[in-house]
């Protein structure tokens, strides 16, 4: 990321020296018109010097961390050593007063976007000035237009901290709440679509297509801001269109300090959208919002008033790719509030409506198909109704089995295809593909990258992937903690790396697939590995573990999802404070899924997550106790046998222990657990199901095994809140209801019984 | 009873039709507009862990919902399912908001009978010997009590009144 930075910088640099006589920081009105100047010095090599060191400051305010004190030193040595040169020279007063201003302004403290904004103004206005002063010219107006845009009306020159943070009133009086939910949804759309255009911008700054895609984002949430009457994100959507405008039409390269804005103007929208639906929800009423608006507002003035030019062969470029072009119907008219554009019509719509059929193709990367919004409520619905006429459609079936009517039966033959294909519809419905949560953790990796001072690249795979819309929004926050981690405790610093043999830049792929009836989500890094023995170690220190507990490498592994566990040796702001892992291993096992760790170390971590496609079904295995029947998720299932009479021992005090494959697993009669009277007391005569739950197993004593099925998952209700054995109904195949257990809790409650009794 | 409980209900009931059914020969009623439909004993799926007043979940065209023994949750003595024993299927508020389906065994269901604002009385003092929690009144007609219950409590308590899943430890001994 860094080395391609490093290149946009120097080009646009470049054509701005080149294009002295037009930048734009001579076309602003001039508070200070400055007078010509001799010529005080004809010495070409100390210009250079100066110029060098100018271009050095200018590196330095390309990569100046806003946080972080280390480049602001660095910078500030810099503006010493040139004010030293420059008033070792005898400057025209301009330059020298220009020069007192920067040292001022750099010493007040941390660089703010404030700061930056005038900095991004000063420094080309310097390297003009210094050559106008080397050939004697008439030196440059001082852009006073940018430098005070930067500080708000009233301030010393003195620049303060930061801007103050506009506190926004979430929900202004009268908002009508169904609206206000319907723009924040599509506040999260079209947010989407802005993040992943500006990445790929980043990348291709000239891409015309995506350039267009994300301003009709912002110019689509600025009329739906100003439809909800709500002036301040309709302003900073204006601006960042504004910005977006003279990109797309060639005048400016989105360089990086173009690309955070947008990326910070985005965070206020999605943050605002975020507390709106908090508020919404009844949480906080009332509570104001502090944005970032003022800053974000003044930073786009500052990328705008800053003279960066594309380089002539992207400007040849962009009009022969031609959409930009046929695009703006809009171009030519000043940005304005469009109210005309509905809160409550979808991107597709208000997109569509307004620029007809001169829209370049939309990118994959947004929906480009026509939708219909429908409440998920009404979706499930049919999904419940669905299922119920597949069940009696296959009761009616059963029924007729006696009848030797051949018509019935091919009638019935009719139906029963009918109902299957009407089952995958209605369950496909709620199947979305993956590349959102996918493409979110772009912008993660990047920014985590860029905080700690790695080299990170996130390789994508199978985003086209779908499963059920609930899963990929539970989906997320697990998905975030583990990048989080992979970028932090994973992959090396550059240094580290290079050292070991490895690329500088580390590797994060991600990718979806489908594999038998589940789909798979794998993280791979090639980072440092895990290292068995250090973990074997931190968890025998944090009493996880007894000192003489045999583990094998994946069971040392699986530690790091053990609640109160962090391999971290240092705490950062990103992970490492220990309640990671387990928080994530429970969030996707609630979801019914699982994960699994594997590690060589040196070379890598890979974690994969098997995922149910959907929330609504899952596969499962029923059995058979006395009366009656569960149903056992078959994700947890790990095998089912029939032990032998060798099989089962008795430990006195501890139960009974199956030894599965020479590995002692203790026996849950599930009849006992469930207050069932089993048909099958002895072990021999039943069958034993082996289920696990993170790392934990136990043998299911059962009946008997009645087969694997599909079953459509119901919630028991409020009346069964307290309870944690099942994690839900399903109806089967005969009308009855049968009971789901859930493996975790199964564990959980032998575990407790067993220590009673011990 | 606590003063709080039975200022709850200090409004009384409300006049109008009314479901009459029988616990355990003693009559009982709710409001009809709180009845979805009646229908046969079927098919009761236990679920362990829950106190006995629950009797488990029944499958409703479809959508399971919880099956309450009211004769258990009175403490009255529950004589066998019989031929007149039925369930009748309510709604009752649920704690997200709006309704949610709940089915209650009753041992035979009456009639529907209308109650004017002179036939109800306020819940009288049992001295303590009763549980008034679930008793909106009591209607006085034609020479009968008929106890009014107030459903949506009784729903509302199921949750706090289910047992922590202390199920006892399996007696392992008799295999060893």
């Amino acid at each position: 990321m860094v080395p391609a930075a490093k290149r946009v910088f120097f080009r646009s640099y470049d054509v701005r020296r080149a294009g002295v006589d037009n930048s734009s920081v001579a076309a602003s009105s001039a508070r200070h018109a400055l007078s010509p100047m001799a010529p005080a010095m004809a010495d070409t090599p100390a210009f250079d010097h100066l110029r060098s060191l100018l271009q050095r400051c200018a590196l330095e305010l390309a990569f100046v961390d806003p946080e972080g004190d280390d480049r602001r030193r660095q910078l500030q040595d810099l503006i010493a050593e040139l004010a030293d040169d420059i008033s070792a020279t005898s400057p025209p007063p301009p330059v020298q007063a220009a020069m007192e201003q920067a040292a001022e302004w750099i010493a007040a403290g941390p660089i703010n976007q404030q700061q930056l904004a005038r900095f991004s103004a000063w420094e080309p206005w310097m390297a003009e000035a210094i050559t106008a002063w080397e050939r004697g010219f008439t030196l440059p107006a001082w852009p006073a237009e940018t430098i005070e845009a930067a500080s708000p009306a009233g301030m010393p020159s003195q620049p303060s901290q930061s801007l103050p943070d506009e506190n926004v009133t979430v929900l202004p009086a009268g908002t009508d709440a169904e609206f206000m939910r319907l723009f924040c949804v599509e506040a999260e759309e079209l947010l989407q679509d802005i993040e992943q255009g500006v990445l790929t911008l980043e990348t291709s700054p000239s891409d015309s297509d995506t350039l267009a895609t994300v301003f009709r984002a912002f110019h689509t949430f600025k009329g739906n801001a100003g439809a909800m009457k709500l002036v301040t994100l309709q302003a900073v959507a204006h601006e960042l269109e504004s910005l977006l405008d003279a990109a797309r039409r060639g005048k400016r390269l989105l360089d990086r300090n173009a690309i955070d804005t947008v990326l910070a103007g985005a965070d206020i929208f999605s943050r605002y959208a975020a507390e709106a639906v908090h508020q919404l929800d009844g949480n906080d009423v009332g509570r104001p919002l502090p944005l970032a608006i003022p800053a974000v507002i003044a930073s786009v003035h500052a990328v705008l008033a800053s003279p960066s030019k594309p380089p002539p062969a992207e400007v040849a470029a962009a009009p022969a790719t031609g959409p930009t072009a046929t695009v703006p119907s809009k171009a030519g008219t000043p940005p304005a509030p469009d109210a005309g554009i509905p809160a409550s019509s979808t991107a597709a719509t208000s997109a569509a409506g307004s620029k007809s059929s001169s829209t370049p193709p939309l990118r994959s990367a947004s929906s480009s198909a026509a939708s219909v919004r429908v409440d998920t409520r009404k979706l499930d619905g049919l999904v419940d109704l669905v299922g119920e006429l597949v069940i009696a459609e296959s009761m009616v079936a059963q029924a007729s089995l006696t009848s030797a009517d051949e018509h019935l039966a091919r009638l019935l033959g009719h139906l029963r295809g009918i109902t299957r294909d009407l089952q995958r519809t209605a369950m496909s419905m709620r199947m979305v593909p993956i590349r959102g949560a996918f493409q979110k953790m772009t912008r993660l990796v990047r920014d985590t990258a860029h905080e700690l001072g790695k080299d990170i690249r996130l390789e994508l795979k199978g985003e086209e992937t779908e499963l059920d819309r609930t899963v990929i929004e539970e989906i997320g926050d697990p998905l975030v903690h583990m990048i989080r981690n992979a970028a932090d405790h994973g992959i090396e610093l550059p240094d580290e790396r290079k050292a070991a043999g490895k690329p500088a830049a580390g590797t994060i792929r991600l990718e979806a697939f489908h594999e038998g009836g589940f789909v798979v989500i794998r993280l791979r890094d090639d980072g440092r590995g895990l290292d068995p023995a250090k973990l074997r170690a931190k968890a025998i220190e944090r009493g996880l573990i007894t000192a003489d507990a045999q583990l094998t490498a994946r069971e040392a592994f699986d530690m790091i999802f053990a609640p109160g566990f962090s391999t971290a040796s240092r705490v950062t702001d990103l992970s490492g404070r220990g309640v990671g892992m387990d928080v994530v291993r429970r969030n996707i096992e609630r979801l019914r899924g699982k994960v699994e760790i594997d590690s060589e170390p040196g070379s890598g971590t890979s974690f994969t997550i098997f995922m149910p496609l959907t929330l609504a079904i899952i596969e499962g295995l029923i059995v058979g106790v006395g009366e009656q029947r569960f149903v056992i998720p078959t994700l947890s299932v790990r095998e089912s046998f029939r032990p032998q009479s060798d099989h089962v021992t008795t430990v006195q005090g501890r139960g009974e222990l199956v030894d599965v494959r020479g590995r002692l697993v203790p026996l849950l009669r599930l009849g006992d657990h469930l207050g069932v009277a089993a048909g099958i007391r002895d072990p021999h005569r039943g069958i034993v199901v082996v289920v696990e739950a993170g790392h934990e197993r136990r043998c299911l004593l059962v009946d008997e095994l009645l087969g694997k099925q599909e079953v459509v998952i119901k919630s028991l209700g409020e009346t069964f809140v307290s309870q944690k054995v099942f994690a839900g109904a399903a109806i089967l195949g005969d009308g009855r209801v049968g009971l789901i257990l859930d493996a975790t809790a199964l564990v959980r409650l032998s575990r407790r019984n067993t220590e009673t009794a011990a | 009873m606590s003063p709080t409980e039975t200022t709850a209900k200090a409004s009384g009931p409300d006049a109008g039709k009314y479901l009459v059914f029988t616990l355990s020969g003693e009559r009982y009623a709710v409001p009809v507009l709180a009845v979805r439909e009646i229908i046969r004993l079927c098919p009761i799926t236990p679920v362990a862990t829950m106190p006995p007043h629950i009797r488990g979940v029944i499958n409703l065209r479809g959508r399971v919902i919880p099956l309450v023994d009211l004769r258990v949750r009175f403490s009255l003595s529950a004589p066998p399912d019989h031929d007149r024993t039925c369930i009748i299927v309510t709604q009752v508020a649920s704690a997200a908001g709006g309704k949610r389906p709940y089915a209650v065994v009753v041992d035979g269901v009456e009639e529907v009978a209308t109650y004017d604002q002179s036939d109800l009385l306020p819940t009288p003092d049992f001295g303590g010997a009763v549980d008034v929690r679930f008793i909106t009144g009591m209607a006085h007609a034609a020479e009968q009590v008929i106890t009014l219950i107030d459903l949506d409590t009784v729903a509302a308590h199921d949750p706090l009144d289910a047992l922590e899943p202390s199920i006892t430890a399996p007696d392992t001994s008799e295999d060893a």
